[in-house]
């Protein structure tokens, strides 16, 4: 059997191994200055800010282009969710119903007993 | 005259030269089809043991996993998922399901998972996670299973929220409590610390101008606790991608990997100002909707599972756990691997899973 230390594919991999845990140490190292935190979380603010004027000029536009607006979309998907809530309301219930005459039932397979005791101690696993 | 074994130059077996090349070949066409293969198909279904959805609301979804056993224990299980990811981490394929083992063990399984939180449910609280999502779902297994008592099963963030749950609701219903890589000093969550420094993370202005936190924000936070590893996964993916099991299995988990679920704004305002900056949990001063939430309050056995390796939640914001909580049925087991090959996968399959059923059976009945 090939010697894995002089198999070229091995140290390739082993090499691979040894970059990602150097890198990752490096970078762990760097993540936890106080000086990354600040810069990250001003570019992260700065996003969102931005994020957040885009979201109004494109409400406003589409406005005037006599289109839906967010608030609007988010309208609709309220009463979709309240609706769907519904549903599976009955659903539930549904299922309740069905397990209740189930049990009521012979010709059903009932739930498994809830007896089972665990295994004695020389059968347990270690 | 050639000796019987080829000699070696700068310590090669020049004899297995030919052989190596040869199978390094076959390799490269290997994956060249293989490759292709994988671009055109998607990966194994994950997540498919038969279940019942018992309820559904919002965010919230409870399953009941049809038993398999001839016999159950009395006491049924509720599995508390992580806010930010999907709980078929847990019922991956056939063979390789926490799920399924669970349920041939003779177990009643059921499982709190969440679904991306809409934009109108921004306004969620750590309050109706803890006191009502929670006790909404422990009220469906009592009547479902028709059962007073209930195992709780908490994994990663799961388990903080079972842990408020635990510290409120300390008269029951809960029977056992299993947290899976539990964080609860959250100074011991180092670059998490550092990324929301509360002198430069404005988590008002955040949550303010845009609601729910996105999943690519979670993700990208998490893959930056090692950023080199998405790359050298795929080199990894590459080199291997004649090998289907390897490819299945490296599907799954980058699958489940990436499909991170977004926070809901003030949940995660909540997790940011009373966990990461102020560590109430562990000084004893959390509260969630005005009630008071110490874990010293939970009197029933308990069982903590953390990773060795575990680079998400550290041994150093999990070991305090069963330091502080009240019970005197309590165990901590440090077992190999990371934060996910803790739960799934090959290692689970040997390690944990076991170690939980001989834990959990004379619990639960």
């Amino acid at each position: 059997m090939a010697d894995k230390s002089n198999d070229p594919v091995a140290l390739w991999q082993n090499m691979i191994g040894e970059m990602e845990k150097g890198f990752n140490a490096f970078a762990n190292q760097a993540m936890g200055s106080p000086e990354f935190s600040k810069v990250v979380n001003q570019v992260g603010g700065a996003t969102a800010g931005a994020q957040k004027q885009l979201s109004e000029l494109m409400e406003k536009y589409l406005l005037s282009m006599n289109l839906p607006s967010r608030s609007q979309m988010v309208g609709m998907a309220e009463r979709l969710q309240s609706i769907e809530g519904q549903l599976n309301e009955i659903k539930a219930m549904l299922h309740q119903m069905r397990g209740a005459s189930a049990s009521a039932s012979s010709g059903y397979a009932p739930r498994p007993p809830r007896t089972k005791r665990p295994p004695p101690a020389s059968g347990e696993p270690k | 005259m050639k000796p019987a074994s080829a000699p070696d130059l700068a310590g090669f077996d020049l004899a297995s030269i030919p052989e190596r090349i040869q199978s390094e070949v076959q390799r490269a066409i290997q994956r060249s089809i293989k490759g292709v293969e994988y671009i055109s198909t998607s990966g194994p279904s994950l997540g498919s043991t038969p279940k019942d959805i018992l309820s559904v609301r919002g965010t919230m979804n409870l399953y009941h996993y049809r038993p398999i056993a001839d016999e159950i224990y009395r006491v049924p299980i509720l599995i508390v998922m992580a806010t930010t990811n999907r709980g078929y981490i847990l019922d991956m394929v056939p063979g390789q399901s926490f799920i399924e083992f669970l349920l041939k063990r003779g177990y009643d399984v059921y499982m709190l998972d969440w679904s991306a939180p809409k934009p109108e449910e921004k306004n969620l609280r750590m309050e109706d996670y803890v006191l009502d999502f929670i006790p909404d779902c422990i009220r469906s297994v009592q009547r479902d299973s028709g059962e007073h008592d209930v195992t709780v099963i908490g994994y990663c963030f799961g388990g903080v929220l079972s842990l408020l749950y635990g510290s409120i609701f300390a008269g029951g219903p809960m029977k056992n409590l299993i947290c899976f890589t539990t964080p609860i000093d959250f100074r011991g969550m180092k670059l998490f610390q550092n990324f929301s420094d509360r002198r430069y993370f404005d988590v008002d202005r955040l949550v303010d101008s845009i609601g729910n936190v996105p999943p690519e924000m979670i993700l990208s936070s998490f893959e930056m606790l090692r950023p080199a590893s998405r790359a050298a996964s795929q080199v990894q993916l590459w080199e291997n991608i004649w090998n289907d099991e390897f490819v299945k299995s490296y599907r799954m988990f980058d699958r489940w990997a990436t499909d991170t679920l977004p926070l809901a704004g003030e949940y995660f305002r909540s997790i940011t100002k009373d966990l990461m900056w102020d560590n109430k949990l562990f000084s004893d001063t959390m509260t969630v909707g005005g009630r008071k939430a110490d874990i010293a309050n939970i009197k029933v056995p308990i069982l903590h599972a953390v990773a060795e390796h575990d680079h998400i939640v550290p041994y150093e914001a999990a070991k305090p756990l069963i330091e502080k909580i009240g019970s005197t049925d309590k165990e901590e087991v440090i077992l190999k691997g990371g934060h996910v090959s803790l739960v799934a996968g090959p290692n689970a399959i040997r390690r944990l899973w076991p170690k939980l059923d001989s834990w959990l059976c004379e619990r639960s009945t």
